[in-house]
């Protein structure tokens, strides 16, 4: 399976941001800084588990539900 | 004036604090902001300067070098005081013993509590905080990483240095001195602010993969599968002996939207690189090359200042490295200048504190 990070980041941040662009940014920032660097990933980008694991850890720290997801 | 600053080369404690006083004459600080040179024992100066301002927050810290409009001191205090117009509230909280594990739950509720809001529910328009650590504890990442987890007001700072010693630094809250400790200060901003981060560096194509780290250690054991002080040298094209004279003018980056976040190395121990700040394994730092510290400052504040009219007010964490580099360069005294038009105060830090951890970078709060 491939494509589920690109869609988990893009799903973080545009909960976490409320879409605003100031917002988005430092929080891309933040996942670069946590070792999960979006530009990265596109929908072909293979399901790594580890990276996967590590957006699941930060999701729960930032209030983001992954239901659906 | 709504933001006023001072300095201060006496050297007792009591004879500095009374100059800071007078300078701020009837100003009515609702926020007094200090930071002074390791020379002064911390415990009084906090002290002192409750005493002086009973009805205002107090925060501060030691440093390795001050700022102040114009000039870059050394075995000085500088001050900086803000009253109402500018601030609608300000609440003070430590976190300590973070050497062992940051836990900021109890700031967090602190805040929640007194602002009568959800930290995740906060406009990062309005609330601003501010972070004053103490530069020994390597904890920076991890208090950092917890905040930036905790919400999206932006959290600006420095570490508290001593002049260099590597002995002991200190922050200060409300009349008390702390090691192993960070203050965090949450500040309801009336007035507006920015922040500005800026670094002086040319991005080189050459790209350093960490595959072996001590994280805790901030240590590199490994860059592109080879011992890390080999490969750093190999992409320097230096012999691995002449490596660390090269650590000041060619840092790491950790590139972010085009914008390097600077790991800077401390020291080659062994094959292994150790740096001022952590990097995870699998990171990939571009190699910086040094450019005009001066030129992009005054660059990155002009900007600021065409954006906002004009500043009451700009504190200013500038690494102690950089302040090396101005000074071995003997333009110290040109990049103090650049901040002569603006109520400025500062200090040379042992690390800045701008979404995470950085080195060889300027953060900068301004106050509208």
């Amino acid at each position: 399976m491939a494509g589920k990070i690109k869609k988990m980041i893009e799903h973080i941040i545009s909960k976490k941001s409320g879409n605003d662009s100031t917002l988005a940014s430092s929080l891309n920032a933040k996942l670069c800084l946590q070792g999960v660097i979006p530009k990265k990933y596109d929908a072909s980008s293979p399901d790594d588990p580890v990276i996967i694991g590590k957006l699941q850890t930060i999701a729960a720290e930032w209030g983001v539900s992954l239901a659906g997801v | 004036m709504n933001i006023v600053k001072a300095k201060s080369d006496k050297t007792t404690t009591k004879e500095a604090v009374e100059e800071i006083k007078s300078i701020f004459g009837n100003f009515e600080p609702r926020m007094v902001l200090f930071f002074a040179s390791s020379n002064y024992e911390s415990e009084k100066i906090s002290a002192e300067m409750k005493a002086t301002f009973p009805s205002s927050d107090i925060i501060g810290c030691s440093t390795a070098g001050e700022i102040t409009s114009g000039e870059m001191l050394k075995n000085s205090v500088v001050a900086m005081a803000f009253n109402s117009d500018v601030l609608n509230n300000v609440k003070i909280e430590i976190v300590e013993g973070i050497s062992d594990g940051v836990d900021i739950s109890d700031a967090m509720n602190s805040f929640e509590s007194f602002y009568g809001k959800k930290m995740t529910e906060m406009d990062y328009k309005k609330y601003l905080g501010m972070v004053l650590i103490d530069g020994l504890t390597c904890a920076e990442e991890s208090l950092m990483e917890n905040i930036g987890n905790k919400t999206n007001v932006f959290f600006v700072g420095g570490s508290a240095g001593d002049d260099l010693k590597f002995e002991a630094t200190h922050v200060c809250a409300n009349g008390k001195s702390y090691s192993d400790a960070a203050v965090l200060a949450l500040m309801d901003v009336k007035s507006g602010f920015d922040i500005i981060k800026t670094q002086s560096f040319k991005v080189l194509d050459k790209v350093l993969v960490a595959t072996k780290v001590n994280e805790s250690s901030r240590e590199i054991l490994e860059f592109n599968n080879e011992p890390a002080a080999v490969a750093y040298a190999k992409a320097l094209d230096v012999p691995v002996d002449e490596l660390s004279s090269h650590f000041m003018s060619n840092p790491l980056g950790l590139m972010i939207d085009d914008e390097p976040y600077v790991r800077s190395p401390q020291a080659v121990e062994g094959s292994s690189v150790k740096f001022y700040c952590s990097i995870l394994e699998g990171m990939e730092l571009s190699l910086l090359e040094s450019a005009n510290i001066i030129e992009e400052t005054a660059n990155a504040l002009q900007q600021k200042v065409e954006e906002f009219g004009e500043i009451s007010g700009l504190v200013n964490f500038n690494c102690i490295l950089r302040t090396l580099n101005l000074e071995s360069d003997g333009k110290s005294k040109e990049y103090a200048e650049i901040f002569n038009d603006i109520p400025t105060t500062g200090f040379s830090t042992y690390g800045e504190q701008y979404l995470g951890h950085i080195n060889q970078t300027a953060t900068m709060i301004i106050f509208k």
